[in-house]
C-alpha cells in the first residue's frame, strides 16, 4: 500500500498535466498538493525502518524493497520534489513561459520525480538502472524549456553524455550478473540486491573489479564525478531553476545511491580496498576541478553546479573512509540536499529579477530583493560549511573519519581545496550582495509564498548544525551497517 | 558436437555484429550509417534466436522479436525520416580520418580482449568466445560518438553502443531476466525518441547538425 502511495501520485500528476491542454494554473497547484502524498509515504517508510522493522517488499519477484538507505533517499527526493513543485513556474499566474511549455514542464518533471522514486525503491539492480536511465530522458526534455542555442547545446551534451554513461553502468550490471549466472545458474531474482550481496563472497574478484569500474564510470557520470562531470555546469546553468534544484540535490543523490549499493556488493566480492582507492582518487579529482572552476566562473548558476561537483567529491571520499566516513557521507548528503535545493530555487528568483545569470550583472541584491538576498547569503554561507550549518558538522565528521583512518595527506589536500572554494564563494557573494542595482532592475521582492518555503531549507540546515535528532541518528547508523564494513 | 556448432555460430554472429559496427568508420553518408545499423541489429536478433534455441531458453525468442521490431524496423525508419526532414548532411570530415579510425578500432578490439580476459577465463559457456567482441563493439560505439561531428551520427554511434551491450548480455548470460530486458528496450526507444527530437532542435536553432558549433557554454 505504502508503495502505491509513493509511486502513484507523481504518475497521476503527470497524467493530469498531460490531459489538461492547454496548461491551467490549477494543474500546478494540484501537482504540488499531490507531491505531499509520496512525502508522507516516505516518512512512513522511514518510521518503519527506524522502529527496526523488516524491509518491506512489493511486486512480482520482490521488485521493490525499502530499507533504511532507500528510506533516507526517498525522504530527500520527495521533500525536494514538494518544494520544487510548489515553486514551479505557472503557479503564480504570470510566467515567462507559454502554456505549451508549462504543460510540457509539468508532465515531464512529475515523470522525472517518479523515475527517481522508483530508482531508489528498486530491489532489482536492473530496475534501479531503468529508473536512472528514465530520469535522463524525462529531465532532458525540460532543460531547454525555451529553445535557444545555448539551452539546446546544454541539453544535447546532457543527454548524450548521460546516456552513454548510463549505458556503461548497464554494461557493469550485466557483467555483475554474468558472474552470478556463471556461479549459480539463472534465476528470476538474481538481480535482487540482497541475493546478489549474499552470493557476492563467491563471485570472481577479477570480474567484479571490471564490473565495478564500469558501474563507477556509468553512475559516476550521472552523479557528476570528475572527469565525467562536463555536462553538469551546462545543464544546471540552462535548466529552469526548479529542475536545477531537483537535479543538483535529488538526482545526484540517486546516482550516488546506485554507486553505494554496488560498492557493497563489490566490497564483499573483492575483500580488498579496491573500491575505496578508486573513490578516493575520483573524489579528490572532483574537488580539484571544482575548486578551480569556482574561482574562474562568472555565472552564479554554474558556480552552484561546480559546488555540486565539490560535494560529490566529498561524498565519494566519505564512502571510501569506512564506517565513520559512511556516516559522515550520508549526513552530508542530507545537508547538501537541503542546501542545494534552496540555493537553486533562490538563484532562480534572482535570475528572474535581474534577467541574467552572470555575477557581474547582479549588483545590490540586498537592496533590490531584501528577503531573497538575505536568504541567498545565509544559505550560501551554510553551503560552504560555515557554522552553525549542518554542512559544517558533516564536513567536520568527514575529516575526523579521514584522520582516524590515517589519510592525513588526502585530508589536508581536501581541506586546502575547501579553503579555496570558501574564499572564492565569499568573494563572488560580496560582488552580488552590495552596490547599486543597475538601472532597469525592478526593486521589490518575489511574493511571500514564493520565498517563505525556502526558509525551511535554512531551518533544516541550522537544526542539523545545532543538534542531531535521535531518529535521524538511528537511521544513519542503520545505513552505516548496510553500506560500510 | 552440438556445443561446438553452437560456439562457432555464436562467435561468428558476434564477429558479424562487430563488423557492422566498424563499417560505420569508413562510410560517409548518414544513410549508409543507418543501413549498417539495421544489418547489425538484424544479425543480433538472429543471434539471440540462435542462442535461445541452443541454450534452451525460450525467453530469448521474445527478446529476438522485440529487438527485430525495434531496431530493424522502427528506429531505422525514424532515422531515415529525420534525415529527410533535415536534409542530406554528410559526415565529410570526422575528427579522425578513416585510415586512423580503422587502426584505432583494431586497437580497441585488442584492448577489449585484454580487458575481458578474466571474464572469458571464468566462463564455461559455449558462447564465451564472443564476449571480447561485444566489449569491443561497446568501445567502437564510444569511439564513433566521440569522433563524429554530426549529431545524427552520434545517435547512431549510441545505438551501436547499445547493441554492444545487448550482445554482451545475450552472450554472457543468455539474456538478463525478461522484465529487465523489456524495461531496457523501452528505455532505448524513449531515449532514442528524445534524442531525435533534439537533433531536430539542433538543426532548427543552429541550421546544421554539426556539433562543432555547440561551443558557446564556457566557464
Amino acid at each position: 500500500m505504502n508503495f502505491i502511495l509513493l509511486l502513484a501520485p507523481p504518475l497521476l500528476a503527470a497524467a493530469l498535466a498531460l490531459a489538461v491542454r492547454p496548461y491551467r494554473m490549477f494543474v500546478g497547484w494540484i501537482n504540488a498538493l499531490l507531491s505531499l502524498v509520496p512525502l508522507g509515504a516516505a516518512l512512513r517508510f522511514a518510521a518503519h525502518a527506524i522502529a527496526g522493522g523488516e524491509a518491506p517488499t512489493f511486486g512480482p519477484g520482490e521488485m521493490l524493497r525499502v530499507d533504511s538507505l532507500s528510506a533516507l533517499l526517498l525522504l530527500c527526493i520527495s521533500a525536494v520534489a514538494s518544494l520544487t513543485l510548489l515553486l514551479s513556474p505557472g503557479l503564480g499566474g504570470e510566467s515567462v513561459y507559454s502554456a505549451r511549455q508549462l504543460r510540457r514542464y509539468h508532465y515531464s518533471i512529475n515523470l522525472f520525480i517518479a523515475a527517481m522514486l522508483l530508482a531508489v525503491s528498486a530491489n532489482n539492480v536492473g530496475i534501479l538502472w531503468i529508473g536512472v536511465e528514465a530520469t535522463t530522458i524525462f529531465s532532458a526534455f525540460i532543460v531547454p524549456l525555451t529553445l535557444t542555442q545555448v539551452s539546446v547545446e546544454a541539453s544535447w551534451k546532457y543527454i548524450l553524455i548521460s546516456s552513454v554513461g548510463i549505458a556503461l553502468a548497464f554494461t557493469g550490471t550485466v557483467l555483475g550478473y554474468f558472474d552470478f549466472v556463471a556461479l549459480s545458474g539463472r534465476s528470476e531474482n538474481a538481480l535482487n540486491w540482497p541475493v546478489l550481496l549474499e552470493s557476492a563472497p563467491r563471485l570472481h574478484p577479477e570480474v567484479m573489479q571490471l564490473a565495478f569500474i564500469f558501474i563507477l564510470i556509468g553512475y559516476g557520470t550521472k552523479a557528476g564525478i570528475a572527469p565525467m562531470h562536463t555536462w553538469k555546469p551546462d545543464a544546471y546553468g540552462e535548466a529552469p531553476a526548479p529542475l536545477g534544484a531537483l537535479m543538483s540535490s535529488a538526482l545526484f543523490a540517486v546516482a550516488m545511491y546506485a554507486i553505494a549499493r554496488w560498492k557493497v556488493v563489490a566490497d564483499a566480492a573483492l575483500q580488498s580496498r579496491f573500491t575505496d582507492t578508486l573513490l578516493m582518487a575520483l573524489g579528490l579529482l572532483s574537488l580539484i576541478i571544482a575548486a578551480f572552476s569556482i574561482v574562474l566562473t562568472n555565472n552564479y548558476k554554474r558556480m552552484l553546479a561546480y559546488s555540486s561537483i565539490e560535494h560529490t567529491g566529498l561524498i565519494c571520499l566519505g564512502l571510501a573512509l569506512g564506517p565513520l566516513g559512511a556516516f559522515a557521507a550520508m549526513l552530508h548528503l542530507v545537508n547538501h540536499t537541503a542546501a542545494k535545493a534552496g540555493m537553486f530555487l533562490l538563484a532562480g528568483h534572482v535570475e528572474r529579477q535581474y534577467g541574467s545569470p552572470l555575477i557581474d550583472n547582479v549588483r545590490g541584491l540586498l537592496k533590490a530583493m531584501p528577503w531573497t538576498g538575505a536568504l541567498f547569503a545565509a544559505t550560501l554561507l551554510m553551503l560552504i560549511g560555515l557554522p552553525p550549518g549542518g554542512i559544517f558538522i558533516s564536513e567536520f565528521a568527514l575529516f575526523r573519519a579521514g584522520f582516524a583512518l590515517e589519510h592525513p595527506w588526502l585530508m589536508a589536500a581536501a581541506l586546502a581545496l575547501l579553503t579555496i572554494v570558501f574564499v572564492s564563494f565569499i568573494s563572488h557573494l560580496n560582488k552580488m550582495l552590495y552596490g547599486e542595482p543597475k538601472n532597469g532592475v525592478a526593486a521589490g521582492d518575489v511574493r511571500h509564498w514564493q520565498i517563505a518555503p525556502l526558509f525551511l531549507c535554512l531551518a533544516v540546515l541550522v537544526t542539523l548544525g545545532l543538534t542531531q535528532p535521535a531518529p535521524l541518528t538511528t537511521l544513519l547508523n542503520q545505513i552505516v551497517t548496510i553500506i560500510a564494513r | 558436437m552440438n556445443d561446438t556448432l553452437f560456439s562457432q555460430l555464436s562467435t561468428l554472429g558476434a564477429s558479424l555484429v562487430l563488423l557492422f559496427g566498424i563499417a560505420l568508420l569508413w562510410r560517409r553518408s548518414l544513410h549508409s550509417y543507418v543501413v549498417a545499423f539495421q544489418w547489425q541489429s538484424a544479425v543480433l536478433a538472429l543471434l539471440a534466436a540462435v542462442i535461445g534455441y541452443f541454450g534452451n531458453d525460450h525467453e530469448l525468442y521474445i527478446v529476438a522479436v522485440v529487438l527485430f521490431g525495434l531496431k530493424v524496423l522502427i528506429i531505422p525508419r525514424y532515422l531515415d525520416r529525420l534525415q529527410a526532414r533535415i536534409g542530406i548532411e554528410r559526415e565529410v570530415t570526422p575528427y579522425v580520418n578513416v585510415a586512423s579510425s580503422l587502426i584505432i578500432a583494431g586497437l580497441l578490439v585488442l584492448f577489449a580482449y585484454a580487458v575481458t580476459r578474466p571474464v572469458v577465463s571464468v566462463s564455461t559457456l559455449p558462447t564465451r568466445g564472443g564476449l571480447p567482441l561485444a566489449v569491443g563493439l561497446i568501445f567502437v560505439g564510444l569511439f564513433v560518438i566521440i569522433t563524429r561531428k554530426k549529431a545524427l551520427t552520434q545517435v547512431v554511434g549510441f545505438l551501436v553502443l547499445e547493441n554492444g551491450i545487448a550482445l554482451l548480455a545475450v552472450l554472457g548470460t543468455y539474456g538478463i531476466p525478461l522484465i529487465v530486458e523489456l524495461g531496457v528496450f523501452l528505455d532505448v526507444l524513449m531515449g532514442f525518441l528524445v534524442m531525435q527530437v533534439f537533433v531536430y532542435q539542433i538543426k532548427t536553432t543552429f541550421d546544421s547538425i554539426d556539433v562543432d558549433r555547440l561551443n558557446q557554454l564556457r566557464g
